[in-house]
This record gives C-alpha cells, sequence and structure tokens, in this order.
C-alpha cells in the first residue's frame, strides 16, 4: 500500500498519471466520437437505429451512394477552391503584411496586434458583417468595384450561383489573413539579421536575399501555415452558415457544409459520416505533414 | 605605401548619442590594423560604417582610393567574418562559400573549383558537403574566414571573430588568421576588445574610447609610450599601477600610498605643486628584501600561476607585481619594491595626459 502510494506522488505511477490523464480526456473525448463516426459511415442509420451502437453494416455503400449524387463532384470541385483561392489569398495577404510590419516603422508592433482583431472575431459576427459588405444592392464592397470601374452594373455576390462560393471566400481570407501575418511575424523575426547583413556583403540585393535567405529559412514556418490553414478551412462551417447556407442550388456547397447538411438537415447520418470520414483523410495527410514540418526546423 | 582605407572626420550619431566623433583614420595597403577598446567605444561602429552597415552622419570612408561614403555595402567589395560566423544555416558548407559567387552570376561548375581551392587551403576539403550546424566552432570559424577569401575583397573586415572560441582554440586561430592575412597579402582591419589580440596580430593599433581615437602606432609603441592614462591601464596585462603622487622641489615626487608620505627621486617634467599620476607596470616592478629597494611594502596576497607570481601590495592604491618564477613570500611579509626608472610613465593628474 505505502509502495503504490510511493510510487503514486514519485515514481513511475506519477509518470503514468502524467500521460494518462490527459491521453483518457483524448479517448473519451476525440477518440471515441471520431471511430463512432467512421463505424457509423459504414452502417445503415436510420432515425430509429440512433441511439444503438449495433446496426447493420453495409460495408462502402453508403460512399457509393455518396459518389452516387448528383451534387457531390461539384461540391468536392468548391471544396477544392475554397481551401485553394482561401489558403492562397491568407499566406499571400498574411506574408505581404508580415513583411510590412517587418521593416519595423514607428508603431509597427501596435498596428500589427490591432490586425489581429478580425481573428479573434466569431466566424458568425464576421458572416453578418460581409453580409452587409456583400450586399448586391447597398454594400460598400459593390460600391468601392464601381467607383473603381471594375464592375459597372451591381454584383448579387450572395446570391449569384458565380460568385457565391467567391464571397465567403473573401470573408474567409479577411478572417484568416491575420493569423497568417502572425505566425509569418515570427518566422521573420526569428531570422538572425547578421545573415542578411552578411548577405548583403557578399553582394545580395533586396530581391536575392528574399529569394535565397528569407525563402528558405522560413521553410518549416511556411509548411506548417499551409497545413494548418488546410486544416482551419476544412473547418470553416460558420461562414457558409452566415452567408449562403451553401446556396444558391449548392453553389457554394463545401464538404463540411454538406455533412452537417445531411445529417442534421436531411437526417441521412450514414452519408454524413462517410463525408466526414473522407474529409478526416485529407485532414490526416496536412497533419502529418504538419508535424514533419515543424520538426525539421532549421536554424543556425 | 599606397592607403587601402581612409576615414576623414567621421561621425556617427544615434539620435542624441554620439557614437563616432571626427574619426581620422587611414590604412596601408597591406596591413593588419586592429581596433580595440571597451566595449561601447565605437570600434565595432567604425567597422560597420567601413562596411556600409552603418550609415554614417558625417565626413567620409574612402575604399581604394573610391569615395565609398553613400554605397550600399554590396558594392563597397569587402568581405566581413561575424562574431556570429553568420553562415546560412540551410546551406552547405560548400553553397556558403559560394553564396558571393553565385549572386554575382558565377557558373557552377566555376563555383564548385573556387570553394574547392579555397577549401584546401583552409583545411575545410572534407567538409564541403555538411550543413553548419555539424561543425565544430572552429570549423565555422574557418568557414565564415573561407567565405570572405573567396571572394578576393579589397578589405577584410573582423568583428570580434575568436570571441565565441575556447581559450587554446583562440590562440591558434590568432596565428592562422594573421598567416592567411601574410598569404593574401591583403588588408584587414580587425575589431577586438581583446587587447592581446591586438597586440600579437596587427601591424596598427587603434585604441578607441568613448566614440574617439585615444591613441594609434605600433604595438610595442604602445606599450613603451602610452600617450594617456587610458591607453596606459588598456594595453598591458595585468594592468598598470598609478600612483597619485605630487611634483616637489629638485625633480622628484611625493607619493603617498597609506602610511605616510614618501619621497621617490623621479625626474618629472612639471613645475613643483603639480599633481600627477606615476605609471608602473607589474611586470617592472621587482621584490627586494627591505630597506633594499625604492620604497617597502607589506603583501596583501600572492596568487601563483606555476611559472608566474601575482603579488598585490597591502597598500592604498594596491599595486600589483609580476615576479616570473616561485617567489616565497606570504602574504603580511615586508619587502621592498625595485624598478628603473625608465620604465616610469608619469601623467598629468587632470588631464590625465602623459608628461
Amino acid at each position: 500500500m505505502r509502495r503504490l502510494y510511493s510510487s503514486l506522488v514519485d515514481g513511475r505511477g506519477f509518470d503514468l498519471c502524467l500521460i494518462g490523464i490527459p491521453l483518457a480526456f483524448l479517448i473519451v473525448l476525440s477518440g471515441i466520437p471520431l471511430i463512432y463516426n467512421v463505424v457509423m459511415s459504414f452502417q445503415a442509420v436510420d432515425m430509429f437505429s440512433l441511439g444503438s451502437f449495433i446496426r447493420p453494416w453495409v460495408g462502402f455503400e453508403n460512399y457509393r451512394q455518396l459518389i452516387a449524387q448528383p451534387e457531390f463532384w461539384p461540391i468536392m470541385g468548391h471544396t477544392a477552391t475554397f481551401l485553394a483561392a482561401s489558403i492562397a489569398g491568407q499566406f499571400l495577404l498574411g506574408f505581404a503584411l508580415a513583411l510590412f510590419f517587418w521593416t519595423n516603422f514607428p508603431g509597427a508592433s501596435w498596428l500589427r496586434g490591432l490586425f489581429l482583431v478580425s481573428w479573434v472575431m466569431p466566424g458568425l459576427v464576421v458572416g453578418a458583417v460581409w453580409n452587409w459588405l456583400l450586399s448586391g444592392d447597398f454594400g460598400v464592397f459593390n460600391f468601392v468595384l464601381r467607383e473603381l470601374h471594375v464592375i459597372s452594373g451591381n454584383v448579387f455576390w450572395r446570391s449569384d450561383p458565380n460568385f457565391a462560393l467567391w464571397s465567403v471566400i473573401i470573408a474567409n481570407i479577411w478572417l484568416g489573413t491575420s493569423f497568417n501575418m502572425i505566425l509569418l511575424s515570427v518566422g521573420l523575426s526569428s531570422i538572425p539579421a547578421d545573415l542578411y547583413e552578411a548577405a548583403e556583403l557578399d553582394g545580395a540585393g533586396a530581391l536575392t536575399r528574399f529569394w535565397t535567405i528569407t525563402l528558405p529559412m522560413m521553410r518549416s514556418t511556411i509548411g506548417a501555415l499551409i497545413s494548418l490553414g488546410l486544416i482551419f478551412t476544412l473547418q470553416q462551417f460558420d461562414l457558409f452558415a452566415a452567408i449562403t447556407s451553401g446556396g444558391p442550388n449548392n453553389a457554394s456547397n463545401v464538404a463540411q457544409y454538406w455533412a452537417w447538411d445531411l445529417s442534421f438537415k436531411q437526417y441521412d447520418f450514414a452519408k454524413g459520416a462517410a463525408i466526414s470520414v473522407i474529409m478526416i483523410a485529407v485532414v490526416m495527410v496536412a497533419s502529418v505533414y504538419y508535424v514533419r514540418s515543424t520538426r525539421h526546423e532549421v536554424r543556425g | 605605401m599606397t592607403k587601402q582605407i581612409e576615414f576623414s572626420g567621421v561621425n556617427k550619431h544615434y539620435g542624441a548619442y554620439h557614437a563616432l566623433k571626427d574619426i581620422d583614420l587611414s590604412i596601408d595597403k597591406g596591413s593588419f590594423v586592429a581596433l580595440v577598446g571597451p566595449s561601447g567605444c565605437g570600434k565595432s561602429t567604425l567597422l560597420r560604417s567601413l562596411a556600409g552597415l552603418e550609415k554614417i552622419t558625417g565626413g567620409d570612408i574612402s575604399i581604394a582610393g573610391e569615395v565609398v561614403t553613400t554605397l550600399p555595402p554590396r558594392k563597397r567589395d569587402v568581405a566581413m567574418v561575424f562574431q556570429s560566423y553568420a553562415l546560412y544555416p540551410h546551406m552547405t558548407v560548400e553553397e556558403n562559400l559560394t553564396y558571393s559567387l553565385r549572386v554575382h552570376g558565377v557558373a557552377r561548375a566555376e563555383r564548385k573549383q573556387a570553394a574547392a581551392e579555397v577549401a584546401a587551403t583552409t583545411g575545410l576539403a572534407d567538409l564541403l558537403h555538411r550543413y553548419p550546424r555539424e561543425l565544430s566552432g572552429g570549423q565555422r570559424q574557418r568557414v565564415a574566414m573561407s567565405r570572405a577569401i573567396i571572394r578576393n575583397p579589397k578589405a577584410f573586415l573582423f568583428d570580434e571573430p575568436l570571441s565565441n572560441l575556447d581559450a587554446a582554440l583562440r590562440v591558434h586561430m590568432r596565428k592562422e588568421i594573421r598567416a592567411l592575412h601574410d598569404r593574401l597579402g591583403a588588408t584587414s582591419v580587425y575589431v577586438t576588445h581583446d587587447q592581446i589580440e591586438a597586440m600579437t596580430m596587427a601591424d596598427h593599433v587603434v585604441v578607441l574610447r568613448a566614440g574617439v581615437i585615444e591613441q594609434q602606432g605600433r604595438p610595442l609603441d604602445l606599450y613603451d609610450k602610452p600617450a594617456n592614462k587610458f591607453v596606459a591601464g588598456f594595453i598591458g596585462s595585468p594592468a598598470m599601477n598609478f600612483l597619485p603622487a605630487t611634483v616637489t622641489e629638485g625633480g622628484s615626487v611625493a607619493i603617498d600610498i597609506g602610511n605616510g608620505p614618501l619621497s621617490l627621486a623621479i625626474a618629472v617634467a612639471a613645475p613643483a605643486g603639480a599633481r600627477v599620476l606615476v605609471g608602473i607596470r607589474p611586470e617592472h616592478l621587482t621584490l627586494t628584501a627591505p630597506g633594499e629597494g625604492r620604497f617597502d611594502a607589506s603583501i596583501a596576497f600572492t596568487e601563483s600561476t606555476g611559472s608566474t607570481t601575482f603579488v598585490t601590495t597591502a597598500t592604498t592604491p594596491e599595486l600589483m607585481v609580476v615576479e616570473t618564477g616561485r617567489r616565497m613570500v606570504a602574504s603580511g611579509d615586508r619587502v621592498g619594491l625595485s624598478f628603473g626608472d625608465a620604465s616610469i610613465h608619469v601623467f598629468d593628474a587632470a588631464t590625465e595626459r602623459r608628461l
């Protein structure tokens, strides 16, 4: 008894406790729901069997039906567009801003902090704000584009099938840019200044220094950021709910919104689970890449 | 001798802080010049101004006859070895060495050839494909120097390159850098806070304090004839002893080292009554039997390194004596202290200038 106690207070038992508690937490709150979801995607589920874990096994039937649905490939295409455009926009704008604030003019760090306001705002609030900005009749966005002579007539961003997805992308870029900027700023500031001095003395101009010093030194930060961006963007649900609800006619529907729509509006839990499993596979790949790039950090 | 580098009336202000004050300095082609001084004296600022990494706020700098004051660093054709080495961590040794060639558009085969040649002379031939993180401190130091050599620049600038190395390696690299300088016939400017590095490596030593050149000259001239108290105390290790004294009638001085006034017969070029500082280097003081030296003192403590004994006297101010070999003296012993007149330095107490 005493040995057990002393082991728990200061010994192997204590170590096991330290590992065991968070592990139990992860299993209960992440592992089991995840496995439950995967199992469910291979079962026939209806409103009556919702409460039981043992349900008729149907193999890949849910997946087959899902892929056979006419909206499947368009929605996957929208998801890919949403991912690529959001990540590219957030990253490029974030990098530009990070480089801008890196010049360290008076008030730079203060102003950089203010930029985080967009990131701490709830997605639904951001969605509501952008609903106003993107409004077809009286939106500021249209006004600016019209005054710049980019467009001649009003664009109905949220209800035009050609623009609905892009209205969510624009809002999402706005939402994620500052997070990208902060992480890239951290990456930039961790590059020793004397490397730039050495490169300058070696004859490198500003652009050469950017390509040969900044970008390679930022490789792990950029890798981590892109994979985090992939994960966050696949989690983006609020903006779709607030701005387009996936419409019109699925024109702005993406996998994560469709999964929710199938499960909780059409009560087709099995297909909703099947989509989630497909997304889990994608996120897994991103996570592996994320872990790898943070592990291979090059620091002099 | 042609002048390779010239500073004329160089000033540098950081806001209200005046870091360099009217620096005039010319450096001969092929010479090895050390800028030495305590931290914050402006020696690094002066070097960085020469490299173009700091913009000077007044005066002109020229390199090989060309005024470079407004040129950016990359157009000055000087190479710098940084204290941190500043090796590019994401590049192999070979890529580090050839970075400047690559930036200037030299073909890959030619770059490889140049790297191989330099690496062979600096002992890096086996390390060309390693990354900086896989190298020891001394090897990184060699890479940093090779990176400078490969460019064949108009001047080599060293910013405290040895301060990250351990003592034994430092002594070794001192010789290696100097040998390299001689072999290349280069012009080198070397910043250090370590006066031993300055004395042993340089042809010409420039002592700076608070942005002003206190004295410059050949190393032994600085040791033998320091222009003021600061240089006298800075050059030489352990530091020179200073005794406050008053000039008396008949060309001698009165000193007080804690137990009453004491008259020393020293020729001083100052009127009677003038307050002066008498400087004696620890290695120029010798211990004698009591009463047989110029004056007597008690010993406070002794430190021995085996080959040398450092003796500190129980006087105010304390005096340091360096004796070669082992002296069987202990704290509390009464001894006589002797010195030759030629080894005395006298400074004005107010201006601290040499008299």
